[in-house]
C-alpha cells in the first residue's frame, strides 16, 4: 500500500527515483561487462528483462520517459555513426567491396528469413528476423579491433568495408520494411517504397556533392551552439524521415553522413555522452517490452539461427579475406571480427515489435543478439589470443 | 620508396612500407589526430607484432627527432644566435586550420608577419615552401618572426 502511493504513477520524483536507479544499473552492469571482457549491449538487454513487464522488480512510473529516450537512442546511434563515414568513404567501399557485400547479404540475410517463415511467421515479420541475423554490430566489432590493437593490421579493412556496406544496406533495408509493416495494397506500398527510396538517394546524393558547404554553414565554434544545431535538426530530419516512411534511424544516419569536417569531429565528441545514456535507455526498453518468462520458448531457435549465421558469417569473413589476399591466421581474424551482433539487430527488432507483428520476435532477437554479441566478442579474441600466443613462442624458440 | 595507402572506413588511413632491412612498417593515421605506429610480423605479415599509440603532439615530437634533422640543427642553431626571434612547430590538424588550402590562401605573412620556414611531412622535410605549398592533416610547419606574429601563425594554422 505504501509502495503503491510512493510510486503512484505521474509524480516527478517516483520518475526520477526510478531513472536514477536505471541508470545506475546500467552503470554497475557495465562496470562488471568490461571487466569480464565484454560488450556491455548484452547485459544493458538483460538489465531491461529484469526490470520489465513480468519480472521481480517491474518499472512503472519512469516508463514512458524511457520509451522516448529509447526512440532518442535509435536515433543518436544511427547519427553518430553516420557522422564516422565520410561520404566517399561510402562510394568507394561500396565500388571496391560490393562482391563481399553480396556474399554477406545472401548468405545471412536468408537464414534468418527462413527461420521466420519455418517458424509460421508474416511476411514482414520474416524479412524483419533476416535483417537481424544479416547485420553485425560494428560498435562491439570497432571497440575490439581498437581493444586488440588490430586497427593496423592488413585485414582490417576487409572487415570494415563489409561493415559500410552492410551500414548502405540498412540505410535501404529500414525504408523497405517500413512500408512492409504498414501493409498496404501492392500499388500504394510501390509508391510508398518508390518514395522512400528516392529520398534515399537525393540525401545521398546531397551527402556527396554537397556536403562540406552544408557543414561550414552550420558549423559553429561555440559548443552549446554547435550542440543545439545538431541536434535540433538531427531530431528534425529523423522525424521528418519517420513521417515519409523512410524511418528516423536512416533519417539520422544519412543526415550524420553529409555532417563532415570539423563539425562532424566536434559533434560526434559533443554528442557521444548524450548518445551513450540514451542508448542505454534504448537498450533497456527492448529489454523491458520482452517479458522473460517467453525467452525459455524461444531459445531453442535462437541458438540454432545463432549457429547457422554464425557459421555464414564466418564463412564470409574467411571468403572475402581470402579474396583480399590475406594469409591464414588473418582469415580466421577476419571470420571471427564478423560474428558479432548488436544494436542495429536490436533497431531492427525494435521496429518489428513497435508495429507489433509477431510476438516471438522480441523474445527470439534478444536471446538471439544475446548469445552472439557474447560469443562473437569472446571468438575475437579466442582468434586473437591464440595468435599472440604462436607468435611469442615462435620469438621464444628463435631466441633461444 | 613505395609507400602504400589504404582507406579504413570511420578511422582514417593507413600508410605501409618496406625497409630496407625487410621490416614492414606501418603508420595509422586515424582522424581524430592520434597515430599508431605500427611494425608487422614476420611470421603471420597481417598482423601486428609491435603497436604504439602517440598523440598529436607526441608524433610531432617523433618527427622531429626522426626527420628533419637539418631543420633541427639549423633551428638550435637560430635559437642560440636571434634574440626577439621567435620559432614554433605548428602541427596541421585533421580539419579545420589551413589543412587543405594553400599558404597562399592562409596569407599568413601579410596577415602576421610571420612565415613558414619549412614544413616537415612523413619522413621528408619541404624547405622554403612558397605561396602554393598545400597543407595536408599532421604535416608539421615551421614558424618564424616576431614572438606575436608567431602565435597568430600558428593559431591561423592550426585553426
Amino acid at each position: 500500500m505504501f509502495g503503491t502511493t510512493l510510486l503512484a504513477a505521474g509524480t516527478s520524483g517516483a520518475v526520477l527515483i526510478e531513472l536514477g536507479a536505471v541508470l545506475l544499473v546500467l552503470a554497475v552492469l557495465g562496470r562488471l561487462a568490461a571487466r569480464a571482457e565484454l560488450p556491455s549491449i548484452p547485459l544493458y538487454l538483460v538489465a531491461g528483462l529484469l526490470l520489465g513487464e513480468g519480472s521481480a522488480i517491474p518499472l512503472d512510473a519512469s516508463t514512458e520517459f524511457i520509451r522516448i529516450g529509447a526512440d532518442l537512442g535509435v536515433v543518436m546511434l544511427l547519427l553518430l555513426l553516420g557522422l564516422e563515414y565520410q561520404p566517399e568513404e561510402l562510394t568507394a567501399g561500396l565500388r571496391a567491396n560490393w562482391k563481399a557485400g553480396l556474399v554477406d547479404l545472401v548468405s545471412s540475410f536468408t537464414p534468418g528469413y527462413l527461420a521466420g517463415v519455418i517458424m509460421g511467421w508474416s511476411q514482414p515479420a520474416a524479412v524483419l528476423l533476416g535483417g537481424i541475423t544479416y547485420i553485425s554490430s560494428s560498435g562491439i566489432i570497432a571497440k575490439l579491433l581498437g581493444e586488440l590493437e588490430r586497427l593496423g593490421n592488413r585485414e582490417t579493412p576487409v572487415i570494415l568495408s563489409i561493415l559500410v556496406i552492410e551500414d548502405i544496406v540498412m540505410a535501404v533495408f529500414l525504408p523497405l520494411t517500413g512500408v512492409l509493416l504498414v501493409g498496404a495494397s501492392p500499388l500504394e506500398g510501390a509508391l510508398s517504397i518508390a518514395v522512400a527510396l528516392l529520398v534515399v538517394a537525393i540525401a545521398f546524393v546531397i551527402a556527396l556533392k554537397w556536403s562540406s558547404p552544408l557543414s561550414r554553414v552550420l558549423h559553429s565554434r561555440s559548443p552549446e551552439l554547435l550542440l543545439l544545431t545538431v541536434l535540433g535538426l538531427t531530431l528534425l530530419v529523423a522525424g521528418l524521415a519517420e513521417e515519409v516512411q523512410v524511418s528516423a534511424a536512416v533519417g539520422a544516419f544519412l543526415l550524420g553522413v553529409m555532417l563532415s569536417g570539423q563539425i562532424a569531429e566536434r559533434g560526434r565528441e559533443l554528442l557521444l555522452p548524450i548518445r551513450d545514456v540514451f542508448g542505454g535507455l534504448f537498450f533497456v526498453f527492448f529489454g523491458l517490452q520482452v517479458d522473460p518468462g517467453t525467452l525459455a520458448p524461444a531459445l531453442l531457435p535462437a541458438l540454432v539461427l545463432a549457429l547457422v549465421t554464425g557459421a555464414t558469417k564466418a564463412g564470409t569473413g574467411w571468403w572475402a579475406a581470402k579474396q583480399a589476399g590475406i594469409g591464414v591466421p588473418g582469415r580466421k581474424r577476419v571470420a571471427a571480427s564478423l560474428i558479432p551482433r548488436g544494436e542495429f539487430s536490436i533497431v531492427i527488432a525494435g521496429i518489428g515489435m513497435a508495429a507489433g507483428v509477431e510476438p516471438d520476435l522480441g523474445p527470439t532477437a534478444a536471446s538471439y543478439v544475446l548469445t552472439l554479441a557474447i560469443v562473437g566478442s569472446l571468438a575475437m579474441r579466442f582468434v586473437h589470443g591464440r595468435g599472440r600466443g604462436s607468435k611469442r613462442s615462435a620469438t621464444a624458440a628463435s631466441g633461444s | 620508396m613505395e609507400v602504400f595507402e589504404t582507406r579504413l572506413p570511420g578511422i582514417g588511413i593507413r600508410y605501409e612500407f618496406t625497409s630496407s632491412t625487410n621490416d614492414h612498417l606501418g603508420v595509422l593515421v586515424r582522424r581524430d589526430g592520434r597515430r599508431d605506429l605500427v611494425l608487422y610480423d614476420h611470421d603471420d605479415p597481417d598482423s601486428c607484432s609491435f603497436s604504439l599509440e602517440l598523440n598529436a603532439e607526441e608524433s610531432a615530437v617523433l618527427v622531429e627527432m626522426l626527420g628533419g634533422s637539418k631543420v633541427t640543427e639549423r633551428v638550435g642553431d637560430l635559437r642560440h644566435e636571434v634574440e626577439g626571434l621567435s620559432i614554433e612547430w605548428v602541427t596541421m590538424p585533421a580539419t579545420g586550420g589551413l589543412t587543405g588550402r594553400t599558404i597562399g590562401d592562409g596569407g599568413i605573412r601579410s596577415a602576421t608577419g610571420a612565415s613558414v620556414v619549412a614544413v616537415i611531412r612523413g619522413a621528408t622535410s619541404v624547405p622554403g615552401p612558397g605561396p602554393e605549398f598545400l597543407f595536408e592533416t599532421g604535416d608539421v610547419a615551421l614558424v618564424t618572426g616576431s614572438v606575436e606574429g608567431v602565435h597568430a601563425a600558428a593559431r591561423l594554422l592550426a585553426g
